[in-house]
């Protein structure tokens, strides 16, 4: 275990500083004999973490089903596959630290601190203090909510890891930053201090908290004790996190000010009983943004539905539908909290709603059976088989010689674009990116996997590259009821340019996507992302840009591009303009309300 | 035979090249001192001679800097010197005191018939010419000097109070121009893009944000369409000015024109007189150079072994974009330029 960590440690040791080599290097050495001296401790904690890492294999896999969507899933869960060895390593310095940590602290404490790690720490160690005190099914939560709190902002981090793959997540890894690694050893520390005060285990609190919610059904242990980990290991943009998490909120554009950025506190992803933990999973994901893309995000909480409702057991003298009713409605606020809906995601739960109003009288297993066809149907016909309609429609605009310009990453362009290349059609595809998402990289990879030409530049470069293009395709977020198209923002510069160059715009949708919602403008409604994404590196002018009183970095997710821009809307039903939207949602009501 | 490019010619060439040298204000200041070299040295016994020499050694900048226009607009800058102050020494020679010879107001050049136009012999040697020329220099000099901030004074006649201001990267004039705008003006939002993948807007940003009573937001390039809905005006820079009053700017500036117009937002261009350069270049491949794509994506990655991947340094704004131009001397339509263009350079010097 050892040996290949350190293999995969020397490869990314490019971009560490010599600090980082040097502590590091001692603290294997300090783990090594940590081993030979006490070798339970450490076992336990590797074991542990191996469970852990099969078990979230396990649901992983379970999740991926639609043929679309698992190309998708098994590159994340590749993605994350290094990412548990990473963790284990990570355990091991820290346990190794927790026996001689007076010569770890003097090596990292040999390289200067900045006020914010000494901060960090300090609240770290009185939160410890805290743990300590409390009693011992607490002090455990706890642990896992410090852990939480050091990291309170890795959904960059996660964001990327769906996009870039295993490679980048080994590039990654060493960043860790001092304050982060030392907050959490203190956290552990604490934790073990205190099972030993209660004379439980002498193994340290996280192991325990692991094997104790193993103990428990497996589903429910892997997630709440999982994130947390994961979350520690994902690195951060910079190492003031934790202090000025409070100051960034107030920090907000004027224009802005009402979007309330989602709450990103760690008891809501852990601590709520209440939530199903497939749910609480799902949350963390879209919080952290591992599950992006409106499809995506529609079949994961499909997939999150079923197993509430499988699992989903009717309190005494209720009746099944009502309360279930009442139950989704809980999750899906969860959801919500953790990441505003996707219009997509809406739709799916306003569907499943009019059927738990429609069940019939039956008992309670059928009409659990019954729920999960409907769900199953859903995501074929609205997901999968839309998807090939428009394939097939849109097989006929693809010809040979055609330069195909897309935006971003869209699985049904991706899909759309494969099916011409089993046609064996000669094209080839113009991949606009933008900064900060890179969602594009992804683009080029699926498209470049399966052996299309591609070029890629970023959107500023677009009207360099627009001359060649014959073709625009964009995929979207939502469709809205004015015609207005809602996508990633960026979209609607691409079709600016596309305008101005008279390439035709079309615009890949399915309809379940169409939103009955107005919106002219991309201000009234946005989700606001991390603005510290748009910090580059540590050499970058806005790092630390919270202590500048003046400078807000603003990272917009969506924006709109009205109907003159767009030439067509291709979806399942018809090739439309993008004004016949209301029309789809007339003669199509079962989305609408 | 070439001639041979000066010591100091070579040294500017390098520094350029090395990025020693950076922005366009440097390299004229450098280039004007290279000029001033060549008329205070004794290799030129007449106008001709002179001519000859600036002519050969903008050339080789030119063929060695293609992307730095701002070096043969100043050599047309000193050719016309030489011709006006020739011109001007050999009319009190002769007694030829006619005043309107040194102007060449629109009556004249309308009234003007080839009889008149006979072409000046510049061979004759002159008296007193080469101080003539540098006490001219001397003026161009100090133009260049003042040119930032005698654009920036205009920064109270475009911006009012709680203005919202969109810009893009960093350039020097439009960061003095704010900050002017800043002090003289209350409430006013700054929103910088970025310019991926350099992200020169960012130094933009945290240069403006030490001015108090503004706003500075920083966005994506991806947003430049989403934000221009509540833009007041949109102040950019630019490399240079084409002869149709299209520009040569940064990249992606097209993008933020073409939102502008979209939303009807002005878009204001600032661009000292040094940056019009009298070309016609209206084609990406006329003028664009390509940049290091490894910033926009690692060479190292899977997808960019068989991906081609462009970074391109410029864009190219055609004037019906360009609300107006601000240079040192005031402001401009695009449809000026040309006007602007005839009375800065001799129109035989247009081809160097």
């Amino acid at each position: 275990m050892q040996k290949s960590n350190s293999n995969s440690q020397q490869n990314a040791s490019a971009d560490k500083t010599r600090e980082q080599v040097m502590a590091e290097r001692e603290a294997k050495k300090q783990a090594k004999q940590a081993k030979k001296q006490k070798p339970i401790t450490p076992a336990t904690t590797i074991i542990t973490q191996v469970e852990q890492t099969t078990i979230t294999k396990k649901l992983t896999t379970t999740t991926t089903t639609t043929t679309k969507e698992q190309n998708q899933l098994q590159l994340a869960a590749a993605a994350s596959a290094p990412s548990y060895d990473a963790t284990v390593t990570n355990n091991a310095v820290q346990v190794s630290a927790q026996n001689t940590t007076d010569s770890l602290t003097n090596a990292t404490g040999a390289s200067e601190k900045t006020r914010e790690q000494i901060k960090a720490e300090r609240e770290a160690k009185k939160a410890a203090k805290h743990a300590a005190k409390s009693n011992k099914a607490n002090s455990v939560d706890a642990v896992a909510q410090q852990l939480n709190n050091v990291q309170l902002t890795p959904k960059a981090a996660a964001n990327e890891t769906a996009a870039t793959g295993a490679a980048d997540q080994d590039k990654k890894k060493p960043a860790l930053s001092k304050a982060e690694r030392r907050a959490i050893q203190e956290a552990q520390r604490a934790a073990k201090a205190q099972g030993q005060n209660k004379n439980v285990t002498p193994t340290s609190g996280v192991a325990k908290a692991a094997t104790s919610s193993v103990k428990a059904t497996p589903v429910v242990s892997a997630t709440p004790v999982k994130e947390p980990k994961r979350e520690s290991e994902s690195p951060a943009k910079s190492p003031s996190k934790p202090t000025t998490h409070k100051a960034e909120r107030e920090w907000n554009v004027k224009l802005f000010n009402h979007l309330v950025s989602a709450d990103k506190d760690a008891s809501l992803f852990i601590n709520d009983a209440s939530v199903h933990p497939s749910i609480a999973r799902l949350g963390v994901q879209y919080a952290q943004r591992t599950i992006v893309g409106s499809n995506a995000r529609c079949i994961a909480f499909l997939h999150a539905l079923r197993q509430v409702v499988q699992d989903f057991e009717t309190p005494a003298k209720k009746e099944f539908g009502r309360s279930l009713d009442a139950a989704v409605k809980h999750h899906v606020e969860h959801l919500h909290k953790c990441r505003p809906l996707a219009v997509s995601v809406s739709n799916a739960y306003k569907q499943f709603k009019n059927q738990l109003m429609q069940l019939p009288d039956k008992p309670e297993t059928e009409l659990k059976e019954l729920l999960g066809h409907f769900i199953d149907t859903y995501i074929e016909n609205q997901i999968g088989k839309a998807a090939q309609a428009i394939s097939s429609s849109m097989q006929e605009k693809i010809t040979d010689g055609d330069v195909l310009l897309t935006f971003a990453c869209s699985s049904l362009i991706q899909f759309i674009c494969e099916e011409a290349k089993r046609r064996q059609v000669s094209f080839r595809v113009i991949v606009v990116d933008s900064l900060p998402f890179c969602e594009g990289q992804e683009m080029l990879r699926r498209l470049h996997a399966c052996g299309i030409p591609c070029t890629y530049v970023l959107i500023n470069a677009i009207s360099y590259v627009m001359p060649e293009a014959t073709k625009v395709m964009l995929g979207a977020h939502a469709l809205l009821a004015n015609g207005y198209v809602m996508a990633r923002t960026g979209t609607a510069q691409v079709a600016l340019v596309a305008n101005s160059h008279n390439v035709p715009v079309l615009v890949c949708c399915e309809t379940h996507k169409f939103s009955e919602r107005f919106q002219t403008d991309a201000i009234v409604y946005n989700e606001l992302c991390d603005p510290n994404q748009l910090v580059k590196d540590g050499k970058c002018c806005l790092h630390n840009w919270q202590t500048k009183s003046r400078l807000t970095p603003l990272n917009l997710s969506y924006d709109i591009t009205p109907p003159e821009l767009v030439s067509a809307v291709v979806t399942e039903v018809a090739i439309l303009p993008c004004t016949s939207v209301p029309v789809i949602l007339r003669i199509k009501p079962d989305i609408g309300y | 035979m070439r001639e041979q490019p000066l010591n100091e010619v070579t040294q500017l060439i390098h520094a350029v090249k090395m990025g020693l040298v950076e922005g366009s204000y440097s390299i004229t200041n450098k280039t004007l001192d290279i000029f001033k070299y060549i008329i205070m040295s004794k290799t030129w016994q007449n106008a001709d001679a002179l001519m000859q020499i600036v002519r050969a050694q903008s050339r080789i900048m030119q063929a060695a800097l293609p992307q730095e226009t701002v070096t043969s607009n100043m050599a047309r800058r000193i050719l016309k010197l030489t011709r006006e102050e020739f011109e001007l020494l050999q009319a009190k020679g002769q007694h030829f005191a006619d005043d309107s010879q040194a102007s060449l107001s629109l009556h004249k050049l309308v009234t003007q018939t080839s009889e008149n136009c006979v072409s000046v012999d510049y061979s004759v040697p002159q008296q007193g010419l080469r101080e003539a020329l540098l006490d001219h220099l001397q003026e161009v000099e100090t133009e260049l000097e003042t040119s930032s901030e005698n654009i920036s004074v205009q920064a109270e006649e475009h911006i009012h109070s709680s203005e919202i201001i969109l810009t893009l990267g960093h350039s020097r004039s439009v960061e003095n121009f704010l900050k002017r705008a800043i002090k003289k003006r209350q409430l006013l939002t700054i929103i910088v893009a970025e310019c991926a993948p350099a992200c020169r807007g960012h130094n933009l940003a945290a240069s403006l944000a030490h001015e108090k009573n503004v706003e500075i937001i920083v966005i994506a390039d991806a947003s430049i369409f989403a934000m221009m809905s509540r833009v007041n005006k949109v102040i950019i820079g630019t490399h240079s000015v084409l002869a149709n009053g299209g520009l040569r700017a940064a990249c992606g500036a097209y993008t933020v024109a073409l939102a502008a117009k979209h939303y009807s937002v002005p878009v204001i261009v600032l661009a000292p007189m040094y940056k019009l350069s009298p070309l016609h270049l209206c084609e990406q491949d006329a003028f664009n150079m390509v940049g290091c794509a490894e910033d926009v994506i690692a060479y190292d990655s899977v997808p960019a072994r068989d991906a081609k991947v462009y970074s391109p340094m410029f864009d190219y704004v055609p004037p019906e974009l360009v609300t107006l131009f601000i240079s040192n001397t005031g402001g401009h339509a695009p449809s000026y330029v040309y006007r602007l263009l005839s009375e800065l350079y001799h129109p035989e010097d247009l081809e160097l």
